[in-house]
């Protein structure tokens, strides 16, 4: 007897989660550009841990025109993805220059250098939302971001750092070196998808995801 | 094992600083200078940070708002947020070891630490030298209105005059609205410092001169040339303020004001650290044998404190009567420190 339930349970778990599986679809795709990056940026303050010069990362796209750092999210459809966003000051760069992370919730800032980095965080008015000091590595501190926007990250003692955090709870992605980004288990339904990006525009687009398989959109950002 | 061998050697190339001094030289230094004067070859923040040797900038502050703008960084004293906290990385201790340095910059001795810059009561004159402009409203129960108008200006390290312009509303049939006696003002710090338990006092003597120039029959003036030497001194007591002053006025014209005696003493707290914090106190305030208390309550009105306010109600204790209660306040101006921060 006993056997037959888990049996029966088992089977129960099985079909949902072939259910679930076939319920949901995902947005998948690539973003380019024609832009060109920036020439490298010639570093005059702590040489021994910036090094001489640094990538412009305004602009990060390889030959054929991928275009990283780009954020495409599907309006009005929330996300459930957990998102741990880490700022780490190292080698004079933010990394990642581009994190995804929900309204109302913490970031973690550290640093990996043995000079004084700050994070300074701000709102797209110019509003600080704060500025915390990482004197030496191995620092881990922790801040609130309230509202859902863009936010800017900077660096008070090396002025070229810079980082963005994405605050929202849609169903978003980054985009990667390649310029390929997915994001998963995305409703069937009709939507519009956005995309972001630090200084290029791009326009939004309707796409119609199915059950079951990956839709593809791109986007090409000037 | 070149990029461990490389990572070692830089490590070892830069080994973090241990000492407040070498602190200073690794963090600080990179806006505010080496020499503290915030002037850098190549600045790297668009706010020009504070001048540390400037004596008067870097002493009229008490430790604590010190402390918090290290801490909680500029927003936390109204002042730049391109001043990081630090208040995840360093002590409370190293904090307090930064302040003491920076108080080093400034090379000249005898400037009164602001840690005896007090909050102003309104009746009883504070002892530290202030750069203020002040506006004092007064409402007496029989409808006398009157508004002085208070400029105060440090002379030196230790001195201050000051110039008091009151205009009067006195009831009567008619009304009469004008001038009151204009009020000229000298102090200078005696003593200033710090106990052994570490709470800070001051003390500080001065003279007031009274003009005659009021209308005196319509009681808008006292009808003499006015003397008033004075004593205002201020310590702590745990988180409370204690300021008193003791002054006597001597009248040249004997007929229209007599000589008088008055005593003021002032307790109170801040509720919060903050610049922008409520101050609750309360006043005893004596002219010979008429009493009365004055509580109080005081409030930062900008992010630095430069702007602050105050209202309260002198409240007879004898001869209720006759006197009555009197609504007092402030509007405090300290127009040498920066009202609001730039970004």
């Amino acid at each position: 007897m006993g056997r037959v339930l888990a049996l029966g349970i088992l089977g129960t778990l099985a079909c949902a989660q072939v259910i679930a599986g076939q319920a949901t679809g995902s947005i998948t795709g690539v973003v380019t550009t024609t832009a060109k990056g920036a020439p490298p940026i010639r570093v005059t303050i702590d040489q021994n841990v910036c090094g001489t010069e640094l990538p412009d990362e305004a602009i990060v796209v390889d030959a054929q025109g991928h275009l990283a750092n780009s954020v495409i999210s599907v309006v009005g459809l929330t996300s459930s993805v957990p998102r741990d966003p880490v700022i780490t000051n190292e080698r004079c760069r933010f990394g990642p220059r581009v994190q995804l992370m929900r309204p109302k919730s913490s970031v973690r800032t550290t640093s990996r250098d043995p000079i004084l980095h700050t994070t300074q965080a701000q709102e797209a008015s110019g509003r600080s939302i704060f500025n915390v000091a990482l004197p030496m590595p191995g620092l881990n501190i922790a801040r609130p971001i309230g509202a859902a926007g863009v936010v800017r990250l900077s660096c008070n003692t090396h002025p070229w750092m810079r980082g963005w955090m994405i605050v929202t709870d849609e169903a978003a992605a980054v985009s990667g070196a390649d310029g390929r980004f997915t994001i998963d288990t995305v409703p069937p339904g009709t939507y519009e998808a956005r995309v972001w990006h630090e200084s290029l525009k791009g326009a939004p687009q309707k796409i119609t995801v199915v059950a079951g398989k990956p839709t593809e959109i791109n986007f090409s950002l000037k | 094992m070149n990029a461990l061998l490389l990572a070692l050697a830089l490590g070892a190339q830069l080994q973090q600083p241990t000492t407040i001094p070498e602190m200073w030289g690794a963090w600080c230094a990179r806006c505010h200078a080496q020499d503290g004067t915030g002037k850098i070859k190549e600045p790297t923040v668009t706010v020009e940070p504070m001048d540390f040797t400037d004596c008067k900038l870097a002493t009229s502050e008490a430790d604590a708002d010190w402390e918090r703008a290290i801490a909680k960084g500029g927003p936390g004293v109204g002042l730049s947020p391109q001043m990081p906290g630090f208040e995840d990385s360093l002590t409370p201790e190293q904090i307090r070891g930064f302040v003491s340095y920076m108080h080093g910059f400034c090379k000249e001795k005898g400037w009164p630490r602001g840690n005896a810059n007090f909050p102003r009561p309104i009746i009883t004159e504070k002892a530290f030298p202030e750069d203020e402009f002040l506006i004092l409203p007064a409402i007496s129960h029989e409808k006398e209105v009157e508004f002085v108008g208070l400029y105060e200006q440090r002379l030196g390290k230790r001195s201050m005059f000051e110039i008091a312009v009151p205009l009067v509303s006195a009831p009567g049939s008619p009304r009469y609205n004008g001038l009151g006696d204009l009020e000229l003002s000298f102090k200078h710090t005696i003593v200033a410092g710090q106990s052994a338990s570490g709470a800070p006092h001051i003390v500080a003597a001065g003279v007031e001169a009274r003009m005659p120039n009021g209308n005196f029959e319509k009681g808008a003036g006292e009808g003499s040339l006015i003397f008033e030497p004075f004593i205002s001194a201020g310590t702590m007591l745990g988180n409370f303020y204690l300021q008193t002053q003791f002054k006597v006025e001597f009248p040249t014209n004997r007929e229209h004001a007599e000589r008088a005696v008055l005593y003021n003493a002032y307790i109170g707290r801040d509720t919060s650290l903050s610049p922008q914090t409520w101050t609750i106190g309360a006043e005893f305030n004596g002219e010979n044998h008429e009493y009365a208390i004055t509580p109080q309550v005081r409030k930062g009105l900008t992010g630095t404190g430069a702007l602050a306010a105050a209202v309260g109600a002198t409240i007879p204790i004898n001869e209720r009567q006759e006197r009555g209660v009197r609504w007092v306040g402030y509007l405090l101006w300290e127009y040498l420190e920066p009202w609001r921060a730039r970004r």
